[in-house]
């Protein structure tokens, strides 16, 4: 009796390894090909001298060397850092604020709730291609809606993507437009926080202002520091708006020239792969380092 | 990219006990009709409508310029009617539809991106849940380490392995091919997780009767697991729609045949075109847009609840 249990068990042990592994083998083996041989690649071909066409020359670490060091040969790789950096700093709040103060207005209400919803997170699903193509006519410094609308307003708007400094501050307009998402995710977290603490809080005499700064902001700090590390990781990768917005210009004085429009104009204009993937394997980094540090700097909990 | 669909688990956020939900529900309620004022109620409400003004505004300006005529676009004052600049009279048109289908090659993209997602999200779907299934369910050596793997390339942003990915995709003869656009997004990890997350909390027993009756994996699979992880394959397929309906990145480096565009693709020529002509790339931008906000409005609710569980940013 145990024994014919023990060999059933067996078999069915057998029979759940073979369908384990048949199962997973096709995931696993794209795995391998899409992700971590051209993590590999991305690795190797970075220390290497490479056009796609003729094989890859060993360098060393002479690309790296040059993208940070060589302003003659990479004249724009600093600045493409600037740009990404100063974009980040802008659009991550502005969608967060933005998604903040939607979210917390929605949840006071006791109808239309849904209704809200929907129409801010319309702006998410639209395609960035399309994004940028609606956004470049809003901004025409002549016939756009807003400078426009400014101008009933009483104001003169500037030449949006016209002027280097102006450029930037643009693209977190559109960043607070999309931020359906901040607003989704805040919305969520609202609903998370007990009652109770409010109820207690108005027992006290908090007023609202006061429940919203020592109740609402604290306890939402975990929502908040998720949507900073992956709004910055995203902000980080820009290139879809920036690229249908500018092309390979790159807007006046390069002011939008993000860092992944400057990999892809090196690497596919210029035919640079091997340093195209330095500058990967360096966002890479960037973006591993950047999100430690919020882990580590940011305090994710409310301590009571 | 599929790995660019920058995505993570959201930190426990709502994850009050259920428990709790009807003292929660009614605790709510009360405090509202305590002290939720009217004029506080109004000012939101206003607010609210100011911003959804906003949020509308660009696409009624899309949809606007998109049916004007040539002449009625360049106006001093902005028009949100298709009107004639002059008389003022109804001037709205379909040819700038007409001839960006057909001259401005979208009719071509519109069906590239219909084949791209009519043949990647099926196969995307049955690989992703063969492999979360099994990593949920089926006891195998070394499951845990292969499922490690796939959760460490979530980690990896997009666009590090674009280079390498488009030669490995054009070194396995897909170059400048839909093949080249479907087949690398075929596996997301982002979306295993998400399923054999829901595969976990599929009870035990249907599996043993299934299995008692002598049923294979295979069979217990496509039978008893997938009609019931219908809600979470909803939530992959139309996700998954929207990101890659929209996708630019990818198509634009390993597509250069403008006959085998996207039409995010095909939208961004346009736009990249010397002259300024908004009413043609308006009118590419709705046929871009428009299935995808005609899906989100049907299943809106759906998407926008998942979202909001897991945390999923497209």
């Amino acid at each position: 009796m145990n024994g014919v249990h023990r060999s059933s068990s067996w078999h069915r042990r057998r029979r759940d390894a073979l369908a384990g592994f048949a199962f997973t083998a096709p995931a696993m083996l794209h795995t391998l090909v899409f992700m971590l041989v051209p993590a590999g690649a991305a690795l190797y071909f970075s220390f290497t001298e490479w056009d796609m066409i003729s094989p890859a020359h060993w360098v060393g670490l002479r690309n790296y060397q040059e993208i940070l060091f060589d302003s003659d040969l990479y004249p724009d790789f600093w600045k493409s850092v600037r740009v990404t950096a100063l974009y980040a700093l802008l659009s991550v709040p502005a969608s967060l604020v933005t998604g903040f103060v939607q979210a917390y207005l929605i949840d006071l209400l006791r109808r239309g709730q849904s209704l809200y919803r929907l129409v801010f997170y319309l702006p998410v699903i639209t395609a960035e291609a399309a994004v940028a193509a609606i956004w470049k006519w809003l901004y025409d410094p002549q016939f756009g809606l807003i400078n426009a609308g400014l101008e009933v307003l009483g104001g003169t708007g500037p030449d949006w993507l016209g002027t280097p400094g102006v450029v930037i501050p643009a693209l977190a307009l559109i960043a607070a437009w999309q931020s359906g998402t901040a607003m989704l995710i805040f919305l969520a977290g609202l609903k998370g926080i007990p009652r109770t603490y409010y109820e207690a809080a108005e027992v006290d005499g908090a007023n609202r202002w006061q429940q919203l700064g020592r109740i609402t902001l604290p306890l939402l700090r975990p929502t908040t520091f998720y949507l900073v590390v992956t709004g910055v990781i995203a902000a980080l990768q820009v290139f879809g708006i920036v690229y249908v917005l500018f092309g390979g210009n790159a807007g006046p004085e390069r002011s939008g020239l993000s860092y992944v429009l400057h990999l892809y104009l090196f690497g596919y204009r210029n035919g640079a792969m091997g340093a195209a993937s330095a500058m990967s394997v360096l966002l890479f980094v960037t973006v591993l380092l950047v999100t430690a540090a919020q882990f580590r700097l940011v305090p994710q909990q409310y301590e009571e | 990219m599929s790995a660019a669909k920058t995505v993570d688990t959201a930190p426990a956020v709502g994850t009050a006990p259920s428990a709790d939900l009807g003292t929660r529900t009614s605790g709510r309620r009360r405090r509202r009709r305590h002290d939720a004022p009217i004029a506080l109620l109004a000012t939101a409400h206003v607010l609210l409508i100011g911003g959804v003004v906003v949020a509308l505004a660009p696409f009624v300006w899309m949809v606007a310029t998109s049916f004007k005529q040539p002449q009625d676009v360049f106006t001093p004052t902005p028009n949100l009617l298709p009107t004639d600049a002059r008389t003022g009279q109804w001037a709205g048109t379909f040819a700038n539809y007409l001839q960006v289908l057909d001259l401005g090659g979208f009719a071509v993209a519109l069906l590239n991106s219909v084949i791209v997602v009519v043949v990647l999200i099926p196969g995307k779907l049955l690989l992703d849940a063969l492999a979360a299934y099994a990593f949920a369910r089926i006891p195998f050596p070394g499951r845990d380490a292969l499922f490690l793997v796939v959760l460490a390339t979530i980690m990896v942003p997009g666009v590090a392995l674009l280079i390498p990915k488009v030669f490995v995709t054009q070194e396995l003869g897909m170059g400048d091919s839909l093949a080249g656009v479907i087949v690398p997004s075929l596996v997301s990890a982002f979306d295993i997780f998400l399923l054999r997350q829901f595969f976990l909390t599929l009870p035990g027993d249907l599996e043993e009767a299934a299995m008692i009756d002598g049923a294979g994996r295979l069979r217990i699979f496509w039978s008893v697991a997938l009609p019931l992880a219908k809600p979470a394959l909803a939530v992959v397929t139309i996700t998954s729609f929207i990101f890659h309906w929209n996708e630019l990145l990818w198509p634009l480096v390993i597509l250069s045949d403008q006959d085998r565009y996207t039409l995010p693709l095909a939208l961004q020529a346009l736009a990249a075109g010397r002259v300024a002509q908004p009413h043609l790339v308006m009118a590419g931008a709705v046929i871009a847009v428009m299935p995808v906000i005609g899906i989100f409005l049907v299943f809106q609710r759906r998407i926008l609840d998942g979202i909001q569980l897991t945390g999923l940013k497209s």
